[in-house]
């Protein structure tokens, strides 16, 4: 019975060893001491063909249990050493940050003013059915001026206010331009004849201009409705509901009388001015600067013109239209107070890094 | 063009109890934008911006006209008072002689007469709202022409008679070259077909319609005067104003076309401030020269037609009640209206949809309803298909991989355009050299940004705009593309690829190809199923660029997904090290070991340094777990076929 009281010893101290082990790699040592290839259990298990065969049965069994024992009380003791561990760690790891550290950032750009309000833009009306389109910058007289029902004469298509492209006049289209708005796709869309239509044309125009609320390139953004039975009424509302969305739900919208070529009746678009609230006057009773007696305009809008219907191919007694012209720039530095419309297209980086 | 006027001048001809602000609101809602009323002194001071349509409304008693129609419609009582207009007494005496020859196509009508005055100051009254409504007070003479101007609407003129060089003057059309000078002092050349009056000896004596000249003009010795209102051609005004710069108030007004009728009111009221202010005594017959009488016209509307353009039931009784206050003579007879346009409205009116706007207008904007247009048929819509919708994408995309987005001119200097000059569209009236012709690329601008910001050494930019390609006998293609610059200490050429690859795999784009720029530069073309999709180019050490076809990445970018089913089975993973010849590429070696075995799924280069390149691979099965064995013979055959192919050993 030498062996079993070898078995029985090698676990007690075992046990006991493991009881006292403090970290994971004491234990490890210990398993490989005791349990491992050449562990000294294992030596003894080897021993065991040497016993009697009458109590091999009750020796072998009682090594199985030695090896469970051991066994257990190592991953019980392996699994708490670990913990503590963790739990040492965590605390260090506690002391050593500084919450009030700047992170670690990914990369992160810019998107310019003109694309943010673009895409604001095109999302409020594509909720209301609008379709996004774009087209020419560089047109044809024709589309931009003869076709929106522009005399002959009119100053817009002088020298002085639209920038001509040098080349040779078309037959029927007349001189190469810049196009000085975007209702020339006004035209364009209409010819396509699939009505009825709901437009949103986002496009780069150019006039020949530069002073603080002007600049030679900027950006409009159109609204055409073409179908039966449109009246003033469809046009308050559209731009109610831009309004609305776009600046805020407390801003109030008015109309008033104006003078295009290519819209009969013709509207101004106010919107109430955001510092003094509609009021013309600051709180400090100061006259308000940036608006007039309360009111900020925004752009132009009107029924179309049964003129310009005709040269579009569309029936004037069947169809009736209106059309809304707005910069991008102008309601983009309203609604962000810029000053400045030409700081808009500022290309250093510090100004455009602020979007 | 914007005009100033007191509040005491309007209600000479405007009675009414309400205030200035009550006025100003109601005008501006239904008429014309005051754009500010202040306060000035004891009264009030409209500063009013007035349309190109509406020069009828550049005057005191023309906004009283106005303000008395529109008032009633906010409750309000108002009267509009005419100005008197007395006929002057015929001379006693020998009659000053004075002749005029016209000529139609230029002048529409001319009304004159010569007046003996006394040239002093001008009475405080006339000072004070000529300084109120910005013009500056000489004396008594030119004041009076300002005056007459600002309260009937058409511009004046006045003559020292003893200065014309005669008795005659003659309306003509300028010829090139000639040159004049100013009262202002400054001498001009002028640009030809421009409207002038000449002397008997054939002096040019005045600038017809936008300035006087200094030989003529009125000075303090002045004795006796020829007061001169012309009502011009306006395109003629326009042309020589602009072409000139001289942008006086009356030739603003003569360009817009003023109403020939007001040419004798405007006389007959000047005389009557000259006899009072002047000591003025009229010395020659009335002179009254009126080719182009304008037609009277009208214009019919029908009741249906105002309620479906406004969108509110206005009656026909209500919108001929608003037309009569605004001056226009109106019948009803059934269901439709008809009017006569007055002669200070005939160039705005005609057509039944001018109508409308006016009868819409005076019964308040304000006072439609406001509604959506009703919903109309349904179309489809697959974000795929919108160009718009990767362009948000795109710029997104790069928003969150550290690029800051600008926007340049469409217009570039010669300096910075790309290709032959001599072939450029090219602006005929550009403002400046630095904004002459329509760019054929993107990146040059691109590089004048990083060129202004040459503080920094780190920068991301990007652009997605059009450039515009010259086609003959037609407009130009206007192509969208997306130009990126990348600056940094060390940057190279696989920091810009990598953000195309990445740009393209998130566009479900798989084909794209990069070959060597054949043609100077290093860098790539991008090349997309067989076409060019632009280019990459490193400029530097610390720079690079790339322009790209945006058109085509949206037309092959897709929102649907190359799904493949999951293996059951896990992968096993490993790395290879490959010594390889220096001019051996990536895509060589990848083709070969991928040609191995179909059981390769991953391969990816992991790291390159000297001649080493280090991939990774993953090889997995479907069918099931892959044995030591299996894996062992697939390595064994790609180190093989690279060793017998491209001389490549694995690197111990």
């Amino acid at each position: 019975m030498e062996l079993e009281k070898e078995l029985l010893s090698l676990k007690n101290n075992a046990v006991s060893l493991i009881l006292d082990a403090k970290t994971p790699e004491e234990l490890e040592e210990l398993k490989l001491q005791f349990v491992g290839r050449s562990g000294s259990l294992t030596k003894l298990l080897k021993e065991l063909p040497k016993v009697p065969e009458n109590e091999r049965r009750e020796i072998g069994q009682l090594a199985n249990e030695v090896k469970t024992v051991i066994e257990e009380a190592l991953e019980r003791a392996l699994e708490q050493t670990t913990k503590h561990r963790q739990a040492e760690r965590l605390l260090t790891l506690k002391q050593q940050i500084d919450v009030t550290e700047p992170g670690n950032t990914p990369p992160l750009g810019h998107l310019h003013p003109v694309t943010e309000a673009i895409e604001e833009i095109t999302e409020i009306f594509s909720h209301i059915g609008f379709t996004r389109v774009r087209y020419p910058e560089i047109e044809w007289d024709w589309y931009a001026f003869e076709a929106l029902n522009f005399p002959k004469n009119h100053p817009a298509r002088d020298d002085w206010e639209t920038f001509f492209i040098r080349e040779a006049p078309h037959a029927t289209y007349g001189p190469m331009l810049l196009t000085p708005h975007t209702s020339s796709g006004q035209i364009r869309e209409m010819l396509k004849a699939e009505m009825p239509i709901r437009m949103l044309n986002i496009a780069k125009t150019y006039r020949r201009q530069s002073d603080v609320s002007h600049v030679a390139m900027f950006h409009q953004f159109e609204t055409l409705v073409v179908d039966e039975k449109i009246s003033i009424a469809d046009l308050k509302g559209t731009l109610d509901y831009f309004v609305k969305s776009y600046f805020g739900a407390d801003r109030k919208t008015r109309i008033r009388p104006y003078h295009f070529q290519f819209t009969e009746p013709s509207f101004e678009v106010d919107i109430t001015c955001g510092a003094c609230l509609g009021k013309g006057r600051l709180p400090d009773g100061q006259e308000c600067k940036l608006c007039k007696e309360g009111w900020l305009e925004l752009g132009g809008a009107g029924m179309v013109h049964p003129n310009v219907l005709k040269n579009s191919g569309v029936d004037p007694d069947k169809y009736s239209g209106f059309a809304s012209g707005f910069g991008v720039e102008r309601v983009a530095t309203v609604k962000n107070g810029l000053e400045d419309i030409r700081d808009i297209y500022s290309t250093r980086l510090s100004f455009l890094e602020q979007f | 063009m914007n005009i100033q006027i007191l509040d005491s001048w309007l209600k000479e001809y405007l009675k009414t109890e309400a205030p200035a602000k009550k006025i100003a609101e109601a005008l501006s809602l239904t008429s014309v934008s005051v754009e500010r009323v202040e306060k000035w002194k004891n009264d009030h001071l409209y500063d009013i911006e007035i349309t190109t349509n509406r020069p009828d409304l550049a005057s005191v008693v023309g906004l009283a006209r106005e303000a008395g129609a529109v008032l009633a419609e906010f409750d309000i009582k108002a009267e509009f008072i005419p100005p008197k207009l007395p006929l002057p007494q015929k001379p006693s005496g020998q009659k000053v002689p004075l002749t005029i020859i016209n000529d139609s196509s230029l002048v529409n009508r001319i009304t004159a007469v010569v007046l003996d005055v006394s040239v002093r100051k001008s009475p405080a009254l006339i000072q004070d709202r000529l300084e109120a409504t910005g013009i500056r007070s000489l004396n008594n003479i030119i004041d009076i022409t300002n005056y007459v101007m600002r309260t009937i609407g058409h511009p004046t003129h006045v003559f020292d008679y003893d200065r014309l060089g005669g008795t005659s003057l003659k309306i003509r059309e300028s010829k090139r070259g000639e040159t004049i000078i100013t009262l202002d002092g400054k001498q001009h050349s002028l640009p030809g077909g421009d409207i002038v009056a000449e002397n008997e000896n054939d002096e040019i004596v005045d600038l017809i319609g936008i300035m006087g000249l200094a030989n003529s003009v009125v000075t303090d010795e002045t004795k006796r005067i020829v007061f001169f209102i012309d009502n011009n051609e306006p395109h003629h005004i326009r042309k020589t104003s602009m072409a000139l710069g001289i942008r006086t108030e009356a030739a603003q007004l003569n360009e817009k076309q003023i109403d020939p009728e007001l040419a004798l009111e405007a006389l007959l009221y000047g005389i009557s401030l000259y006899l009072e202010f002047a000591d003025g005594k009229v010395v020659s017959d009335i002179i009254d020269i009126y080719p182009n009488q304008p037609k009277t016209k009208t214009v019919s509307v029908s009741e249906k037609q105002v309620q479906a353009t406004i969108g509110a039931p206005v009656s026909l009784s209500e919108a001929a009640e608003i037309l009569r206050r605004l001056g226009f003579p109106v019948g009803v007879s059934g269901e439709v209206l008809r009017a006569e346009v007055p002669s200070f409205r005939s160039a705005d009116i005609g057509i039944p949809e001018d109508l409308i706007e006016e009868i819409a207008r005076v019964y308040g904007y304000h006072n439609i309803p406001s509604r959506l247009p009703q919903a109309t048929t349904l179309r489809a819509y697959n974000p795929e298909d919108s160009i718009f919708y990767w362009e948000k994408r795109a710029k997104e995309m790069l928003k969150y991989w550290g690029f800051t987005e600008v926007y340049t001119y469409s217009m570039v200097p010669e300096e910075i355009y790309e290709g032959r000059i001599e072939s450029a569209l090219a602006l005929a009236n550009p403002l400046s050299s630095d904004m002459a012709y329509m760019r054929r690329t993107l990146v040059p601008s691109l590089l004048a940004v990083m060129r202004e910001n040459k503080q920094r050494e780190d920068m991301r930019l990007f652009e997605i705009a059009n450039i515009y390609e010259k086609q003959t006998g037609d407009l130009p293609r206007h192509l969208l593309r997306l130009g990126g610059l990348m600056a940094a200490p060390q940057i190279n050429f696989q920091d810009g690829k990598g953000i195309i690859e990445q740009l393209a795999r998130d566009f479900g784009i798989r084909q794209l190809q990069f070959v060597p720029l054949s043609a100077g530069g290093i860098g790539a073309s991008v090349i997309l199923e067989e076409q060019n999709c632009g280019n990459i180019e490193v400029f530097s050490d610390s720079v690079l660029d790339f322009e790209l076809d945006f058109e085509l990445l949206a037309k092959h970018a897709t929102t649907r997904k190359a799904y493949q089913k999951v293996s059951k089975y896990p992968p096993i993973v490993e790395d290879i090290a490959l010594k390889v010849p220096e001019d051996t590429s990536y895509e060589a070696i990848v083709s070969v070991i991928q040609r191995q075995s179909p059981l390769i799924r991953h391969l990816s280069l992991l790291d390159r340094y000297g001649d080493t390149r280090t991939f990774h691979l993953e090889y997995q099965s479907d069918e099931k777990n892959l044995t030591t064995e299996e894996v062992t013979a697939i390595r064994e055959k790609i180190f093989q076929s690279l060793r017998s192919q491209l001389h490549i050993f694995p690197k111990k």
